[in-house]
């Protein structure tokens, strides 16, 4: 027989590789739905914006709200101007409080300082805060 | 391969690897006459680690909370991507496992597999047979369907009929007088986590019983002897079998990869074989649907129920078959297996699986 010149190691070798493949391209499409069902999905919310009476957020003081799946912040700075932040630390992810006092944020895990608008003021966060569009229509605050 | 070697070298060193596979699989052989219906174990491992997995998934997105049961479940099937897919999979596989269990069982008694010394294996069988039409049963209920809640009144109301307690019984399992909130809660919990354990447990135990007796050879071909342990326990061996791996290892792929291709044929192509229009409308607790059915493994024992004049003869006739069942490696204690040799069970065989099966047909067009 023909077959019989090739020895049992090489057939072995290329029954592995054919099973090998064949198991790795069936995991593949086990794994494929899986990481779709888990995976967050994307582009969800990203367009919303989210509108907050404006009587919420009086002169000098803060709103917490969560804007597109995180915890966001709009101050009323001065009367009638408005200005919206990521709630959330570029250090290490804590929410930030705003100091009416002193007149900044501050992040109660390492003691970042951040300025109403979201500059860096001291301490170990590595960028400003992520600011969003507000606009004000009538008696409402739309942010985004 | 050298990295291979080197993994192995390794491992043996600290655990023994090489001996452990050698006696678990390419020295562990099996009957040289072993047929296909063999391999229905090892289907229903893998359908049940199946279940397993697509349950935790399921469970990712489900609210066992009546008020958001079935739109979590209309969620999972029509926004989470592949929802649709992982749900069907749980949904038709757990009809296939019944169908792989009641061909594993039937299979069993018809090789009289059960007989001495594997009345335990075959006990622990029958357990986890039970078993799984209990996860069937509180599974149904979670989607929070019309199908789901109507069903499980009328399954749990056959309790009902046990003399003196039946009332308190119903009330129990409902933990209330009708199946509402406090149903679904425990129902969830049995489902996902009593159940599941206690399925763990039953198929290590069943395992260990098959692996500990050893495989029985099967009852045909000429050479056939009847083999058991004279006096102590002895493993059967099978001098001159063939080797569980790689040669049965290959039959057992096979089969498991025919179940699920059955099984992606549902789903892909008939999902709606196991979902009547009823799973698709939510529970309403004040408006019944007209023709209520169990499941299909439930009809005979739905029809059995309406067909004896009363309700604790009906419960009677079931509980006693499968008593019966259950302790059949305790009755039928003749050494004989061979099914040509034995017709009067050959014939009780077949007329009680086309009974069964003619009372489940009645059911679903009665």
């Amino acid at each position: 027989m023909e077959n019989d010149r090739i020895p049992p190691e090489r057939r072995r070798f290329f029954l592995t590789i054919m099973l090998s493949g064949i198991g790795a391209v069936l995991a593949a499409a086990a794994a494929w739905p899986v990481w779709q069902y888990l995976a967050p999905r994307k582009g969800v919310g990203e367009e919303e914006k989210v509108t907050i009476p404006r009587d919420q957020v009086p002169l000098g003081r803060t709103y917490f709200f969560t804007f597109r799946g995180h915890p966001a912040v709009v101050l009323q700075e001065k009367a009638g101007v408005f200005i919206a932040l990521t709630a959330v630390c570029t250090h290490l992810g804590c929410i930030i409080k705003w100091l009416p006092e002193k007149g900044e944020y501050e992040c109660p895990c390492h003691a970042g300082r951040f300025s109403s608008s979201g500059t860096v003021l001291g301490g170990p966060p590595p960028k400003s805060l992520e600011s969003y569009p507000v606009s004000v229509q009538d008696d409402s605050i739309v942010i985004g | 391969m050298a990295w291979r070697k080197k993994i192995m070298d390794w491992l043996d060193l600290r655990l023994g690897i090489r001996d452990l596979l050698e006696q678990n699989l390419t020295k562990y052989l099996l009957p040289r006459n072993i047929n296909v219906w063999y391999t229905l174990g090892a289907v229903l491992i893998t359908l049940f680690v199946l279940q397993f997995v697509t349950g935790i998934l399921l469970l990712i997105y489900y609210v066992p909370n009546p008020a958001e049961a079935f739109q979590s479940v209309s969620r999972i099937m029509n926004e989470v991507p592949f929802g649709w897919l992982i749900r069907y999979l749980h949904v038709v596989g757990s009809n296939i496992i019944v169908i792989a269990l009641l061909l594993h069982m039937l299979s069993v008694l018809f090789m009289k597999s059960y007989y001495r010394p594997r009345e335990l294996t075959w006990l622990s069988g029958f357990l986890l047979f039970n078993l799984s039409l209990g996860l069937c049963l509180t599974g149904y209920l979670l989607p929070w369907s019309q199908l789901s809640f109507w069903a499980t009144t009328v399954a749990t109301d056959a309790a009902g009929a046990i003399p003196l307690i039946g009332d308190e019984v119903v009330r129990f399992l409902r933990g209330g007088a009708m199946v509402g909130d406090v149903t679904l809660g425990r129902f969830f919990a049995l489902h996902v986590m009593g159940m599941p354990l206690l399925l763990g447990l039953l198929v290590g135990l069943h395992l260990f019983c098959v692996r500990r007796a050893g495989v029985s050879r099967p009852p045909f071909g000429a050479d056939y002897e009847t083999w058991e342990p004279q006096g102590s326990f002895r493993h059967q061996e099978h001098p001159g079998g063939i080797p569980f791996f790689p040669h049965y290892t290959t039959k057992d792929t096979a089969v498991i990869f025919f179940f699920l291709a059955a099984l992606l044929g549902v789903v892909f192509f008939a999902p709606w074989l196991f979902l009547p229009p009823d799973a698709l409308e939510p529970a309403d607790p004040f408006v019944t649907p007209a023709h209520i059915k169990p499941e299909w493994y439930f009809l005979w024992a739905y029809q059995t129920l309406k067909i004896f004049p009363n309700k604790i003869l009906g419960l009677g006739v079931q509980v006693g078959l499968m008593t019966f069942l259950a302790l059949l490696p305790f009755i039928d204690r003749g050494p004989e297996r061979r099914p040509a040799r034995r017709p009067l069970f050959v014939a009780c065989y077949v007329l009680g699986v086309l009974l069964i099966a003619g009372i489940s047909v009645w059911g679903h067009y009665s």
